[in-house]
């Protein structure tokens, strides 16, 4: 992808509604994550984060509204890795597929080239255990395995449903200084996360969603402004 | 398409239980129908190709819970989310998906039938059996693919491998089991369903007059064709419609 194709590449949300056996999960949701930052998507358990990225890569259907990556609907894309990375859950891996098996049917399908495989397996630290089934492998393991399918297209868009899950405080750091430099790279990075450390560290903007609605979508900075992201988080979801 | 598909194939390549499901399945027919032809179960109006194909419910229930497993395990084992991500253009995952399992289907069928046809041969007593028409043995190839894609379909809808398997087997079974309930559809439905398409193919076994379809077998065996693929189908329509 080039830099001009990079720099285009964005998610944007709009009036996203989506209802469930009558119960309205996502309430006219409506932001967008930028190419060159970090965007940090919290919210209490069931406040619907998950739903709004499973939506953005038209895993689930909305009800009513749309959302685009690269300005279209991440389906319409040609080579979808390759524009948005996505990790959702650690185990979306066949236990009984090897690490390399897994990539490898990932990179078939968007036709990269073998070697992005390798790449992949190096990038997030799992070169020496490409052989081993996924069933066998740490949670923490695991979720290196899901973050190498995310980056193995190399792709503009990344797209993290809590990643921190499972990793050790080595691992963390690594994905915090990897995520980092991928959105100083022209990267758009949304991250979902209920960790307000790491928000705090290494996010450029903030987007709370509470009870299937956005709360608040801004800069970090204007959002926390003199007091910690914990306290801040914490005073609009519970008001207190 | 190319990449879906040839991803949908690693899939199945490189999970141990999947590659050797395939080869399982397409050992059943010629294993049962070498034990059939051993055990002096092949009758003296029946030819070798009539008598290759007398393990052909083995080979179909094989094929068929094979496909539905694969299809369903996707959801057992979470691993749509993936697939989801990578190919969410669902009508090229879909045909990506009947691709690979038809592909595999077809190829293991022919080896199946030809192998049966050859066990069968060498057993039998020589001259005891005229050949028949080994080409009839199209007939197990189309029905072992009929009885995949409607598997693959079913595993997609219902997302349970035990469930669907079980479906697989209720298709294959209960229209000859329950043929006396069927009254004036007996022919339709027995004549149509995969194991009598092959029967009235390879000729040889006794099939009653009310269970031969109308038309005769290649007219059965389009009506089996058409309903996998109206089942394939509601399977297509089932996954664009649905929540991952």
């Amino acid at each position: 992808m080039t830099p001009g194709e990079r720099a285009a590449a964005a998610i944007v949300v709009e009036d996203a509604t989506k209802v469930i056996d009558g119960v309205t999960v996502l309430d006219g949701v409506s932001f967008s994550a930028l190419p060159g930052r970090v965007t940090a998507f919290v919210g209490p358990n069931g406040a619907g984060k998950t739903t709004t990225l499973r939506a953005i890569l038209g895993i689930d259907h909305l009800t009513s509204g749309r959302a685009t990556v690269g300005g279209r609907p991440f389906a319409e894309h040609r080579q979808p890795v390759r524009v948005a990375g996505a990790l959702l859950t650690p185990d979306a891996a066949h236990p009984r597929r090897t690490a390399r098996g897994h990539l490898s049917v990932v990179a078939a399908s968007n036709d990269l080239p073998g070697s992005s495989v390798d790449a992949a397996l190096e990038l997030v630290g799992i070169a020496g255990i490409a052989a081993l089934p996924v069933g066998q492998m740490s949670l923490g393991m695991r979720q290196r395995l899901a973050l190498g399918t995310a980056l193995i297209g190399d792709p503009a868009v990344l797209i993290l449903d809590e990643p921190h899950n499972g990793l050790d405080a080595g691992a963390i750091r690594w994905l915090r200084v990897v995520l980092r430099a991928l959105a100083d790279g022209g990267r758009t990075v949304l991250l979902s996360t209920h960790l307000m450390a790491e928000i705090e560290a290494f996010c450029d903007e903030v987007v709370v969603i509470d009870q299937g609605r956005i709360a608040m979508a801004g800069p970090l900075g204007h959002f926390i402004g003199g007091a910690s992201m914990e306290e801040r988080y914490l005073d609009m979801v519970e008001g207190g | 398409m190319r990449p879906a598909l040839r991803a949908e194939l690693l899939k199945i390549t490189t999970v141990r239980g999947q590659w050797l499901g395939a080869a399982i399945a397409t050992l059943a027919l010629p294993a049962v129908s070498l034990l059939v032809a051993a055990t002096g179960g092949v009758g003296a109006g029946d030819t070798v190709t009539s008598g290759a194909a007398t393990g052909s419910i083995a080979g179909l229930l094989a094929f068929g819970i094979w496909a539905a497993t694969v299809a369903a395990g996707e959801y057992a084992q979470q691993t749509m989310i993936v697939s989801l991500m990578t190919v969410p253009r669902r009508s090229v995952l879909y045909g990506a998906k009947l691709a690979a399992i038809g592909m595999m289907a077809a190829g293991g069928a022919l080896v199946s039938a030809v192998t049966a046809w050859l066990v069968v041969w060498a057993v039998l007593p020589t001259g005891a059996h005229h050949t028949g028409e080994p080409f009839a043995l199209v007939s197990v190839v189309l029905a072992i693919v009929a009885v995949s894609v409607l598997g693959m379909a079913v595993g997609l809808l219902s997302k349970s491998p035990a469930a669907s398997a079980s479906i697989v087997v209720v298709a294959v079974l209960l229209p000859k089991a329950a043929a006396g309930l069927l009254g004036g559809l007996e022919r339709w439905v027995v004549g149509a369903s995969p194991g009598t398409v092959i029967t009235q193919a390879v000729g040889g076994a006794q099939l009653p007059h009310s269970q031969m379809f109308p038309g005769g077998a290649a007219a059965a065996a389009l009506t089996m064709l058409l309903v996998a693929t109206a089942v394939a189908l509601g399977g297509a329509v089932t996954l664009l419609r649905r929540d991952g």
